[in-house]
């Protein structure tokens, strides 16, 4: 850049080397421009001098600009009083990648090789990478070439950094040392979510058992600036039945960090890395907006969502993902054991209803027990058997093989149940025997809403009933029971009985056989033994019943995993995994827990989509996501610092602390111009 | 526009048809005019004899000495003018369609044409460098022809000497006659332009006609430039852009000077730019000398 300064030669040289001939003009009168050629001549002599000047400086002023100069302040140097043992602290949170050009962690890495080079030869010294967590670190010695080579080494990291303990696990490092002095040398934007002024500051022991106020030599990277800086701090996933099956909304919530507003920031959703919505928001000074995105999927299976703002000098925050778990669309087939011309008395009438209603991931046919009986089980995702008569042996068979390869079978109890003919027929993938059936109280009887049988308890953890809390839940726990079927004791560890009803007998039973589910309800799905049909719960009920039988409703549950953390899956049974990938394709080590059912692994270095392989070559996706907290990058001011370090030990400039510069290049750019405007008018005159 | 712009005379070949034009401007111009033709002035009285006049007989000197007087005029011959034009260098010079001596020669013949057609005598004194070719003033139509064919065959050429060309004319000049002096003036001597304005005092009517191009008056150069003298070696190169304002403050000094000393002098003063209409310049002169009661 400097080589441009060559251009201020180039006013000398036009004027040695420019020998146009001039045009020739035969003129009258000669004499009055001869009289005022001899008048002006000693003003032009001047005038053509200043000119010159002009121009050069000008020539040399916009290289000069060009190269960004700087002024940095030596007034502000302060050198300590002889050796002292050092630690330098090169802070790595996600907001030292904050760039404007080259990032805040390459100026760090500079003024740490600087501050290294400054150390005196007999000052022993030691670097400490700071990130989230305790890292090691060398004991201090000598070697000051291992010391600037090891700082290639380091990294940012997406995390926010914890420097009062990395301070502290500095003055603690200095314990040992025999020198008297000592000395942290701390390079960090200082966002306040990094250090945190309401601990105590760092203390280091001496040599006899004294309590020393290390030195603070405080290196500013940020040059004195702010860090504006805007990120997509959350995001919530949320079905949209009203838009339509497989639709979603997505809310985001989007933050701003600095100082003035920001309006019309664009935001857009990607799904499997394609824009499919945009849209824009208004940030006012450090506040929060929410917008809300709905998108109807296409398919089902696990999606990478994505939203990401227009990048700004952090782009690592403007983006956040999750890995969603979109129903696929499953087929069902119903078998009405007892249809009726009247609706409310057919038996498959209201579990058709709840299948076909907006937003149902199942696409469900409803057949007679005879034409059931013909179809290929095969076809189907789930098969729901609805006070059905036991099948015949042959019938039988396919259904448990249908179960056995991964089939859902549901069967719920009504007059045509015989249960000796269903523990004959279907006993392989009943999850338990059935026995009786019990009458609480006669349905038709005056009393009977009174002295019905209700439920008494659901397991909240299943998934089935995950979104039944509070009033939803009272409301499924308050459903009449007239007669159900008693089932036969087990003490089989496949069977889960989900629910029971207030004499102990249970309501809800859930096996998995083989690889198929199987999920019983004790009563009957139309009125004659409950009233469970017309409560507001039978909907969502049986739309999650059918999901978990197909497999797809564990799939809804989104992992949330955080970059810097460990993350725990859950498998199911039968599941091994055998690896754990990150965004790079690079795996990380996973411990899989005693029982099988979890496995855990990381921590998580980095956000983006990561990956659970199983022996069976199926992947279970998951996104991780920053910490929001890291991407503050509002900072703690000069005074502050200095108050909490306290006053007589933080040094601010050269060694003892950043250097206070001055940008030249915009005076030297404003002097360029004027310089232009002053040569124009000279010209003019 | 006039018809008789620069542009439209210089399509017009040869002094004695653009005269003829200005002319012909000129009198079209006249019949609003006041102009009375020439007067004469009164010398002496002489006692009645038979043959006299009987109008010119004075009628208050009878009364005062009981006897006939008749009233003589000094001249009871037509005016005698004289054209003198400035042949020098500089005059050869015009950044338009006519140069300042094409401008100096269709003002003299004019003027002359103008003259003989009323019976008066017009001469002409081309000058430069200090000589004088002259042609004496005559009434007669034919010598109208002389004058402008040696107004037609004079050209550009030699350096302005005023000082000389003022003595020489104060000789040549016995009697009493317009001069009509067309030049630029571009004499560096202090006192040339007072020793030509001095024929004012030996009674001669002087009338000055300052021809001066457009390119003289605003000086629209921009590049280096190297300015060559017409009368002379004199050459210098400089900026224009630098010198313009001077050169203009010095060059309207000059034309001030020149008119402040012609009005002096009481001599007319027309400063004639040689991209005007030519025939209004006339009609301007004669205009003021019908006012001053002159010629």
């Amino acid at each position: 850049m400097l080589l441009g300064m060559l251009g201020a030669l180039i006013p000398v040289l036009v004027h040695l080397f420019d020998r146009r001939r001039p045009r020739q003009v035969p003129f009258a009168a000669i004499s009055f421009v001869l009289r005022s050629q001899r008048r002006t001549a000693s003003r032009l002599r001047l005038k053509r001098l200043i000119l010159y000047t002009l121009r050069t400086l000008l020539l040399l002023a916009v290289p000069l600009a060009l190269a960004k100069p700087e002024w940095a302040d030596s007034a502000l140097v302060k050198t300590a009083r002889g050796a002292a043992a050092t630690v330098i602290v090169v802070d790595t949170s996600l907001s030292m990648r904050w760039r404007d050009g080259s990032s805040l962690f390459e100026e760090a890495r500079k003024q740490a090789r600087a501050a290294a080079q400054e150390l005196m030869p007999e000052e022993p010294a030691a670097l400490l990478s700071c990130g989230a967590s305790v890292s090691s670190m060398a004991p201090l010695n000598f070697d000051r070439a291992r010391l600037i080579s090891s700082l290639s080494e380091l990294k940012a990291s997406y995390e926010l950094a914890d420097l009062n303990r990395c301070l502290d696990q500095a003055a603690a490092a200095m314990n040992e040392s025999p020198l008297a002095n000592r000395r942290i040398v701390l390079i960090s934007a200082f966002t306040q979510g990094a250090l945190r002024l309401e601990s105590p500051p760092p203390i280091s022991t001496g040599p006899k058992g004294e309590k020393i106020k290390p030195e603070v030599v405080l290196r500013d990277v940020t040059g004195g600036k702010g860090l504006p800086n805007r990120a997509l701090v959350d995001v919530r996933a949320e079905p949209a039945p009203q838009v339509g099956p497989r639709a979603w909304q997505f809310t985001w919530t989007v933050r701003n960090f600095s100082e003035s507003e920001a309006r019309d920031v664009e935001l857009v959703l990607k799904v499997d890395g394609e824009i499919v919505s945009k849209g824009f928001v208004d940030l006012a000074p450090h506040g929060t907006a929410q917008k809300v995105m709905t998108y109807q999927f296409t398919k089902g299976g696990s999606m990478l969502v994505e939203g990401q703002l227009t990048p700004d000098a952090l782009p690592e925050d403007d983006t956040r993902a999750l890995v969603l778990a979109v129903p696929k669309e499953l087929k069902a087939l119903i078998i009405n054991g007892s249809p009726s011309t009247q609706k409310f008395r057919d038996e498959a009438f209201f579990v058709d209803a709840a299948l076909a209603s907006t937003g149902s991931p199942v696409r469900a046919v409803v057949r007679d027990a005879d034409a059931a009986w013909r179809e290929d089980f095969g076809g189907y995702d789930v098969v729901l058997l609805l006070n059905v008569t036991a099948p015949a042996a042959e019938v039988a068979a396919k259904l448990v093989s249908f179960v056995q390869n991964g089939g859902g079978l549901f069967v719920s109890m009504g007059d045509r149940v015989e249960p000796d003919a269903y523990n004959a027929m279907l006993g392989p993938v009943l999850p338990r025997r059935l026995r009786v059936m019990k009458t609480a109280v006669e349905p038709t009887a005056a009393d009977a809403a009174t002295r019905a049988a209700r439920l008494q308890n659901v397991t909240a953890t299943h998934p089935v009933w995950v979104p039944f809390t509070g009033r939803a839940r009272e409301g499924l726990l308050s459903t009449r029971f007239y007669r159900y079927m008693l089932f036969e004791s087990d003490a089989s560890q496949d069977v889960e009985v989900i629910g029971v009803i207030d004499d102990g007998a249970p309501a809800f039973l859930t096996a998995r056989k083989g690889r198929g589910r199987v999920f019983a309800f004790a009563s009957s799905v139309n009125r004659e033994w409950c009233d469970a049909p017309i409560r507001t719960a039978f909907l969502p009920m049986i739309q999650r019943v059918a999901g978990w039988l197909s497999g797809t409703l564990d799939e809804h549950e989104q992992t949330r995993a955080r970059v810097g953390e460990l993350v725990t899956l859950p498998l199911e049974q039968g599941q091994v995994p055998t690896a754990l990938k990150d965004p790079s394709g690079t795996e990380l080590a996973m411990t899989r827990a005693a029982d099988g059912t979890s496995v855990s692994g990381g921590p998580l270095a980095q956000p983006g989509r990561f990956s659970l392989v199983m022996t069976n070559g199926q992947t279970v996706p998951f996104a991780a996501t920053l910490d929001p907290a890291a991407s503050d990058t509002t900072r703690h001011g000069q005074d502050e610092l200095a108050a909490w370090f306290g006053e007589d030990v933080v040094k601010t400039a050269g060694f003892g602390g950043p250097s206070q510069k001055t940008p030249l290049w915009t005076w030297l750019l404003v002097l360029a111009v004027m310089l232009f405007f002053f040569e124009g008018t000279l010209l003019r005159r | 526009m006039s018809l008789l712009d620069a542009q439209t005379l210089s399509k017009l070949k040869g002094v004695k048809v653009r005269a003829r034009a200005v002319v012909e401007g000129v009198l079209s111009g006249l019949h609003k005019s006041p102009h009375q033709g020439q007067s004469v002035e009164f010398a002496e009285h002489k006692e009645y004899a038979p043959g006299d006049e009987l109008k010119h007989l004075d009628w208050k000197a009878y009364g005062k000495f009981d006897k006939f007087y008749v009233k003589r005029f000094e001249h009871e011959t037509n005016l005698r003018a004289v054209m003198v034009v400035d042949t020098s260098g500089s005059m050869g010079y015009g950044s338009g369609a006519l140069t300042k001596l094409d401008v100096a020669k269709v003002l003299a013949a004019t003027i002359s044409h103008l003259l003989v057609r009323q019976q008066d005598a017009a001469g002409v004194s081309l000058v430069s460098g200090g000589t004088i070719r002259e042609i004496p003033p005559r009434a007669a139509a034919t010598h109208l022809n002389v004058v402008l064919d040696a107004l037609e065959n004079a050209e550009a050429s030699g350096s302005t000497d005023l000082v000389t060309v003022a003595d020489q004319l104060a000789d040549k000049l016995p009697r009493r006659a317009l001069v009509c002096l067309f030049s630029d003036f571009f004499d560096d001597r202090a006192d040339a332009l007072k020793r030509l304005l001095s024929l004012r005092a030996r009674k001669h009517d002087v009338a000055v006609f300052q021809v001066v191009d457009p390119a003289e008056l605003t000086f629209p150069f921009d590049d280096p430039t190297l300015f060559l003298s017409l009368e002379d070696e004199r050459r210098i190169e400089v900026n224009p852009r630098e010198i313009k304002q001077s050169y203009l403050e010095e060059f309207n000094a000059f034309l001030a000077a020149t008119k402040a000393a012609c009005t002096a002098a009481d001599v007319d003063y027309e400063q004639v730019r040689t991209d005007e209409p030519l025939d209004q310049v006339v009609l301007r002169f004669l205009s003021r000398r019908a006012g001053g009661g002159r010629p």
